[in-house]
């Protein structure tokens, strides 16, 4: 694939990196010379292009209009936007996909039609909330726009399945035990495992019944 | 007497404000609590300290009721996105102005409904005026 990316900050770079290793065609785009100068010597094979992205100008000699992805990493919200809204109407980008700094400005990406807003400082919220509770439950991964979700649950001592067989479970609709993680061991249970005080549980679950499947593996929520 | 909402409070966007509020229901918008003190005595209407970015502060200075909005703030990407956003969302604003600096963005982002002012144009059609 073709991608551009608007913006050579620490983001930037790193992506730029990544692309490269992946084998795919990297343009990057900074408005700063003494950056762009720099990068030269750091990102062999990545075509380097000195200028202010929001100048539809700039984006023109990137071929922007060959590229299959535009990424806008900027700090500045209002530039991330244009960039993008600029890639989509002027040059005809398919899939547009930026930072966004600011939460409270996530709306206007979603008003501006940036197919996919990337707004990592909810995201990072998220983590670090779920890192620093105490919670024995933590949400791993959501998929289908969290339809799905695999969580890990901690069996606390006096959880009630605690010393019972799987088949003497009953378990939610539609969710399943994936594996268990004891000490340096890695199970995948049948019915026959037996859950034990300590032990880490991997399950997947569709969303309206992740509560009730915490409910019956550990007691409360 | 309309209700016009004016963002960002810089040179422009002050003498508008200060002309209009004699007339008109005016709000100010802008980041700067230095540049809303600025506007002085002679200003006549509200001012709203914060970032136009936030829809919610756009709706909190009167978007949703407002007649006239203008984008005023030095950075044309801010100007064109609120303008657009505006333009879409709040149907009951029926003009909507922005100061654009760059000519190239005033071309791209030339829409029906938007009134862009540019600078370089305006001095233009000025000299032009002035010389034949």
């Amino acid at each position: 694939m073709f991608i551009i990316i608007a913006g050579a900050g620490r983001l930037g770079i790193l992506l730029a990196k990544k692309l490269k290793e992946d084998k795919h065609q990297v343009s990057i785009i900074d408005k700063s010379e003494i950056v762009c100068n720099k990068l030269a010597e750091e990102l062999k094979g990545v075509l380097i292009i000195q200028g202010d992205a929001t100048n539809p100008e700039v984006l023109k000699s990137a071929k922007v209009e060959k590229a299959d992805v535009l990424v806008s990493t900027t700090s500045s919200d209002a530039d991330n936007i244009i960039i993008c809204n600029i890639a989509k109407e002027a040059f005809s980008i398919k899939r547009t996909v930026s930072r966004v700094n600011d939460p409270k400005h996530l709306l206007l990406y979603k008003h501006m039609g940036i197919d996919v807003p990337i707004d990592s400082t909810t995201i990072l919220a998220r983590i670090v909330e779920e890192e620093a509770s105490f919670s024995d439950v933590m949400n791993l991964l959501s998929v289908k726009k969290g339809r799905l979700s695999i969580v890990r649950v901690d069996i606390p001592p006096n959880a009630p399945v605690v010393n019972k067989m799987l088949k003497d479970i009953s378990l939610p609709p539609n969710s399943v035990l994936i594996s268990i993680l004891r000490g340096p061991e890695i199970i995948v249970p049948s019915g026959i495992t037996k859950i034990l005080s300590g032990d880490e549980i991997i399950a997947a679950t569709i969303i309206d019944n992740e509560k009730q499947l915490i409910r019956s593996l550990i007691g409360r929520l | 007497m309309k209700y016009i909402v004016i963002v960002g409070c810089g040179k422009t966007g002050r003498e508008l404000a200060r002309e209009f509020s004699h007339q008109h229901n005016v709000v100010v918008i802008d980041k700067s609590k230095y540049a809303l003190d600025a506007l002085g005595e002679d200003f006549n209407g509200k001012k709203v300290l914060g970032d136009a970015l936030d829809l919610k502060v756009l709706e909190n200075a009167g978007a949703r009721e407002a007649d006239i909005l203008v984008l005023a703030t030095g950075n044309d990407n801010v100007n064109i996105v609120i303008s657009k956003v505006a333009k879409k969302l709040y149907k009951n604003i029926k003009k909507i102005a922005l100061q654009v600096y760059d000519t190239s963005k005033k071309k791209i982002f030339s829409e029906e409904g938007l009134i862009i002012v540019n600078k370089t144009y305006i001095l233009v059609e000025v000299f032009k005026k002035c010389l034949l």
